[in-house]
């Protein structure tokens, strides 16, 4: 799949929202009892409020021309009582409905937000992750309402409507077709408006996003948009997203707004339908004048539900574009997930096999071919090789971020694809290229790597790693206050911060990708003897362009072309005069004749 | 990114546009004043939107009146077959004004709904951009300060608060206002008494709603930082999936999530509630409407004080009274949604970076010949007590390359960003050309300035946007040769979509060294007289490096470059090289004098050769 960016907008291969629907019916199902306690309050409530015009008739009709000032105080008393019934049942209702509706985005974000942390880098590789941000989000505050509220209504309508038509067809048959007859050009019109009005907001959804994935990168990538001078263009581009967002919007609102209109103007021309029938009827002497006034009262009655019904219809329209963007990533198939049968792995002693791995990021492009190599217990290895040869690849296979074309790696024997992820990833220690920093404190961010690391051993992983002088000598020490895209921190700086987060997490395996790359030689002179003494023992891997890292290493493996070229220890290879020979005298030579 | 067609025409637009921004720039504290000033050029279709509103209210107490009068006339009343037999011609007149108006009413109602929308769009669009080129136009203080989630939540759901405001809030009480004006005034012609009665309820009602509006204030700002921060635990997630996943740290992310979405959903149930908890007074207070006035209506009719016929009108209206009421509630709950979004927004709208381009800036056209200088400069972030810089003092003059090189956070980064004024010094000069940079446009300064950082982020685009980034005018071939000289053009053209292969955000999916080669070529690509990497070369492999520095010294442009290394090979050929300890330039001169002297710099070739 080719990689979204915040050009493109996003496919959608869902072609019916019922879907949908009942999937949105499983967040709704853990809240049957209060939904139902809901609508028959609700039902109670319209029921007091409907017994009032009744009270207001009979006060008109008999206590007023009497004079019975008794009646009409005993009526009033009377309406106060349904009146306030009425209310009461209401904030009951509403105070039931805010907590199921709240209590499903909560749900359906935490679904999302879990389902999320299990998507393979795959899935956060392959789109801007503004656009993952605004599901979460923005998205599923959208889709509340519809679905608690929303369905309640629904029901209470229906309800409602039914009521009224068998009243309606008791009263008289006829004139009840004439009211009914406006029905089929009510879904006439709703079916055209339907499929036009779910694109349009579609549109807008998508548009939203790109503009939202723009300004996320943007943000993070501040310093570069000034360094380059290019604030004209960006806003330029952002003006273009920003407008795509305002037509699309103008667009989907010219639909859903004359949904109302349409309805209304239906509803009125039924009503002059009645009485032009009423008219001719009434010529013909067959129909009492009582019949007329009692349809033509059902008649604006009946069109009341149908307005409200068009109302909801017309919200499920709108949101349904939401909530289809939600469904798809909780849908989103988990690449790399647990066996169903998946066991624990026990704690690692440190072999590692790799058998005849081959894998491909993109199918067809193989990044590795039929690689195999054990490393015993406690042995360093060192990958080496030009940059892109794959030496990245081997060590995020290790820890499974990505499931093999074939082959198998084993871990003490062990196939890494038959245990839990959980269990195989908490006992490696992955230092990566990109150290990525929270926002949080200092001891926060190295807490990371252990949740219940008390600040001594915080202060003991930072010294290993030479972290401990500069963090103490900044103004808060451990407590200062760091954030995601600070630049308080320089690079190296948060090499050594994230490789103190690796080493608290006490790792059976410890894998440096370019760990130290940012770090002055100096410094990392310092480090490696801390380091030395911490992985005696461990099984570790180490990915490094600078040869000072490498030397000590106990294995050697030169990677490129997608295999292991050459393997052995420094002296081995340097005796073999092969390509890290030849890496290796390139770098001497490089340095030019050493005087002193 | 690239190639997106900086019409003239539009880019005029633009400044414009931020030239009226800037006037509107009357610095106000008051939210709704900063709406006016950015509703400029729609004020007059507003204004036509709000005549709509007071005539499609106007509509909806009228057409009933038709109605009404057919019914009674033609249908129910008792000369009805009378009236029927022999004023056919009233009836459908009746008949005609019913569905005329109606649709007319509808037609209105239509129109208005897109004028008001059209109008909180164009507000929207505009405060939008306004405050996303005011995001990127910011300092590195602004960003030490904000949080992305943060920011992201006031461009996307504070803003939305503020359409909402202008679209619905400003329409439902020009409603509710038109409605119980229109009502009031009919009833107080019609019958005083009886109507003084029924507006009795009217200061409970303010009481009460000044009372929720109090109480619901603080509310709203709770709700609106709890989004904040449920957006940045979220964005936070995403852009480290990484680590979150080496560390198997997905159950306590989901946890930390969780207490963010507990916390905002638990807060806006608060904020249901705060409303709830008034509601069934207000609610009461609409219903009390039709008991006022069955009972003192009765008694009045009783007494004769009133006619069944001013009875039935009024009682035909008290919705018309009772629906404003009801939505006093719904409406303040809005507005202080706006109040405390427009705040957010607000502070952004006006935030002021302290690095700003000079009154009077110099006159510069072309480009920098490169000379480098720096007298005596110091600095130190502002949050902490420690100096970064102590009397730094070097040449770089045109064309030469100078190798800074020094232990983790001894401030070569924060030296090199006092060029292009990511940072002023505190003490002390940086000159280009003789000239202090803060004498230049930031815009002429950073145009001269190709910078590599170290943290390489490329944009999710193709390769070659992501190249032609500071130039998206120049060719293909022109951003092949920039590859070429980064070493980068055989990595990339092995790939089956080449430079049009897109990179994910961060440019995931390539190696850190293919990843610093495409950061290497986008600096390139900009020609600039003054060249700055920061530790660019640090994961390429040797070859690959020896590769670039060759280029480096071949480039068709001339060119000062100012380079941070760790690896002895890059810094060998400088002219010069500054050795840096604890903020300070501890040492200088060539590779040779270097080596002679025996210092830091001997020690560091020896680490590194192994000798």
């Amino acid at each position: 799949m080719a990689r979204n960016t915040y050009k493109e907008d996003e496919r959608l291969d869902e072609p019916f929202q019922l879907k949908h629907l009942l999937r949105a019916s499983g967040y709704i199902k853990a809240y049957t009892k209060q939904m139902t306690a809901a609508l028959i309050l609700s039902a109670f409530g319209g029921a007091a409020a409907l017994v009032s015009p009744m009270l207001i008739q009979h006060a008109l009709d008999d206590a007023i021309p009497a004079k019975n000032t008794v009646l009409l105080f005993q009526l009033v008393g009377a309406l106060v009582f349904f009146y306030a019934l009425s209310v009461i049942l209401t904030t009951v209702r509403s105070r039931i409905m805010v907590k199921v509706s709240q209590n499903i985005i909560y749900n359906i974000r935490k679904d999302l937000f879990a389902h999320l942390q299990k998507l393979p880098f795959q899935y956060y590789d392959d789109r801007p992750h503004g656009k993952i941000l605004i599901r979460v989000v923005n998205y599923v505050n959208s889709v509340s309402d519809m679905l608690s509220n929303g369905l309640i209504n629904l029901i209470l309508e229906i309800l409602n409507l039914v009521f009224i038509v068998i009243f309606m067809f008791l009263v008289d048959v006829k004139l009840s077709l004439v009211v009914l007859a406006g029905v089929p050009v009510l879904m006439a019109f709703m079916f055209w408006i339907k499929n036009r009005q779910r694109k349009a907001w579609q549109q807008v959804s998508n548009k939203n996003s790109n503009l939202n994935a723009y300004l996320q990168e943007n943000i993070v990538g501040a310093r570069i948009t000034q360094i380059f001078a290019r604030e004209d263009e960006n806003a330029e581009i952002f003006r273009g997203l920003s407008d795509d967002c305002r037509r699309t919007w103008m667009r989907a609102i010219r639909y859903s707004t004359s949904v109302w209109p349409g309805i209304d103007t239906i509803s009125v021309l039924v009503r002059a339908a009645i009485y032009l029938c009423a008219l001719l009827l009434f010529g013909n002497g067959n129909t009492s004048l009582g019949v007329i006034l009692a349809i033509s009262s059902y008649a604006s009655r009946f069109w009341q539900p149908i307005m409200n019904l068009g109302n909801i219809f017309n919200n499920f329209l709108n949101n349904m574009a939401y909530l289809e963007r939600i469904f798809e990533t909780i849908d989103e198939p988990v690449t790399v997930d647990d066996l169903p049968d998946a066991g624990e792995l026990p704690p690692i002693t440190g072999r590692v096999d790799f058998e005849n791995v081959s894998f491909s990021y993109e199918k067809g492009k193989e990044v590795l071919h039929g690689v195999s190599f054990t490393v015993n217990p406690g042995e360093s290895v060192a990958l080496v090789g030009p940059t892109g040869a794959g030496k990245s690849t081997i060590v995020s296979l290790l820890s499974r971020f990505y499931n093999l074309d074939s082959g198998r790696i084993l871990i003490d024997g062990t196939d890494i694809s038959k245990v839990t992820l959980h269990s195989l990833r908490s006992q490696m220690g992955i230092m990566l290229q990109d150290s990525f920093i929270f926002s949080g404190t200092i001891e926060d961010n190295i807490r990371y790597g252990k949740l219940d690391a008390t600040l001594d051993e915080i202060r003991k992983a930072s010294r290993t790693v030479c972290a401990d002088e500069f963090i103490s000598a900044m103004k808060d020490g451990y407590a200062s206050e760091v954030k995601e895209r600070g630049s308080l921190l320089s690079q190296g700086q948060k090499q050594l911060i994230s490789f103190a987060r690796t080493l608290l997490s006490d790792p059976a395996i410890l894998v440096l990708d370019e760990a130290t790359s940012s770090i002055d030689v100096q410094t990392e002179k310092a480090l490696q003897q801390g380091l030395n003494a911490m992985l005696k023992g461990r099984t570790s891997f180490v990915i490094a362009h600078r040869l000072s890292t490498i030397v000590g290493c106990d294995k050697i493996m030169y990677i490129d072309h997608g295999g292991i070229v050459e393997a052995g220890t420094h002296e081995e290879l340097m005796a073999k005069k092969g390509a890290y020979y030849q890496l290796y005298t390139a770098q001497i030579e490089d340095v030019g004749p050493m005087t002193a | 990114m690239k190639k997106t067609g900086t019409s003239d025409g539009v880019s005029i637009m633009s400044e414009k546009e931020r030239k009226r921004a800037a006037r509107s720039v009357k610095k106000t504290d008051n939210n709704l004043v900063w709406l006016w000033h950015n509703m400029e050029g729609f004020r007059g279709i507003y204004f036509l939107a709000i005549l709509g509103t007071l005539l499609y209210n106007a509509l909806q107490l009228v057409v009933p009146y038709f109605s009404a009068q057919l019914v009674d006339r033609f249908l129910a009343g008792s000369d009805a077959a009378y009236n029927l037999t022999n004023h056919r011609d009233q009836f459908f007149l009746l008949l005609e004004l019913m569905v005329g108006l109606t649709i007319f009413r509808v037609i209105i109602v239509y129109l208005d709904c897109v004028a008001y929308e059209r109008v909180s769009q164009g507000v929207l669009y505009r405060v939008r951009n306004f405050l996303f080129d005011k995001i990127q136009r910011q300092d590195m203080k602004f960003y030490n300060t904000f949080r992305t989630g943060d920011l992201m939540t006031r461009v996307t759901g504070d803003l939305d608060a503020v359409r909402h405001m202008i679209a619905w809030v400003v329409r439902m009480v020009v409603e509710a206002c038109a409605l119980l004006l229109a009502t009031g005034t009919y009833f107080f012609l019609m019958n005083w008494k009886l109507a003084l009665c029924l507006l009795a309820v009217a200061p409970v009602l303010f009481v009460l709603i000044y009372r929720f509006k109090v109480q619901v204030k603080p509310m709203h700002q709770l709700l609106r930082e709890k989004l904040a921060g449920m957006n940045t635990i979220a964005q936070e997630n995403i852009s480290g999936n990484r680590v979150v996943k080496a560390f198997a740290r997905e159950d306590y992310e989901i946890e930390r999530f969780d207490v963010g979405n507990r916390d905002y959903r638990d807060t806006n149930i608060k904020t249901a509630y705060t409303w709830l908890a008034y509601y069934p007074y207000i609610e009461s207070l609409a219903n009390l409407l039709p008991v006022i006035q069955l009972l003192a209506g009765g008694l009045f009719l009783i007494a004769g004080d009133l006619t069944m016929g001013e009875y039935v009108a009024f009682s035909g209206l008290t919705w018309a009274i009772a629906n404003p009421m009801r939505q006093l509630g719904n409406i303040m709950n809005e507005f202080q949604r706006f109040s405390a979004a427009s705040r957010k927004v607000m502070e952004i709208y006006y935030a002021e970076p302290d690095i700003v381009d000079p009154e009077n800036p110099l006159e510069h056209t072309g480009r920098f010949d490169g000379l480098i200088e720096f007298r005596d400069v110091s600095f130190s972030y502002e949050d902490s007590n420690l100096p970064v810089l102590k009397h730094i003092t070097f040449t770089a003059k045109p064309g030469e390359t100078v190798a800074i090189m020094g232990e983790t956070g001894c401030g070569k980064t924060s030296l090199i960003h006092l060029i292009p004024r990511f940072y002023e010094p505190t003490e002390g000069e940086v000159l280009i050309d003789g000239h202090n940079v803060n004498e230049y446009t930031l815009k002429d300064l950073r145009g001269g300035i190709g910078l590599a950082t170290q943290d390489v982020l490329l944009y999710s685009d193709s390769i070659d946007g992501n190249i032609a980034y500071g130039d998206s005018h120049i060719s293909r071939e022109e951003v092949v040769k920039f590859a070429r000289y980064s070493a980068a053009d055989e990595f990339i053209a092995k790939m089956p979509e080449g430079y049009d292969t897109i990179v994910g955000e961060r440019g995931v999916g390539l190696s850190g060294g293919q990843k610093q080669r495409i950061s290497l070529a986008r600096a390139l690509a900009v020609k600039p007289s003054i060249l700055i990497l920061d530790d660019t070369t640090s994961a390429v492999d040797l070859e690959t490096e020896k590769e670039i520095q060759h280029s480096l010294r071949e480039l068709s442009f001339p060119c000062t470059k100012l380079i941070i290394a760790q690896r002895i090979s890059t810094t060998k050929t400088a002219d010069q090289i500054l050795i840096m300890q604890h903020g300070e330039i501890t040492e200088r001169g060539t590779h040779e004098e270097l080596i002679k002297k025996g210092g830091y710099y001997a020690e560091l070739v020896k680490l590194q050769t192994g000798m």
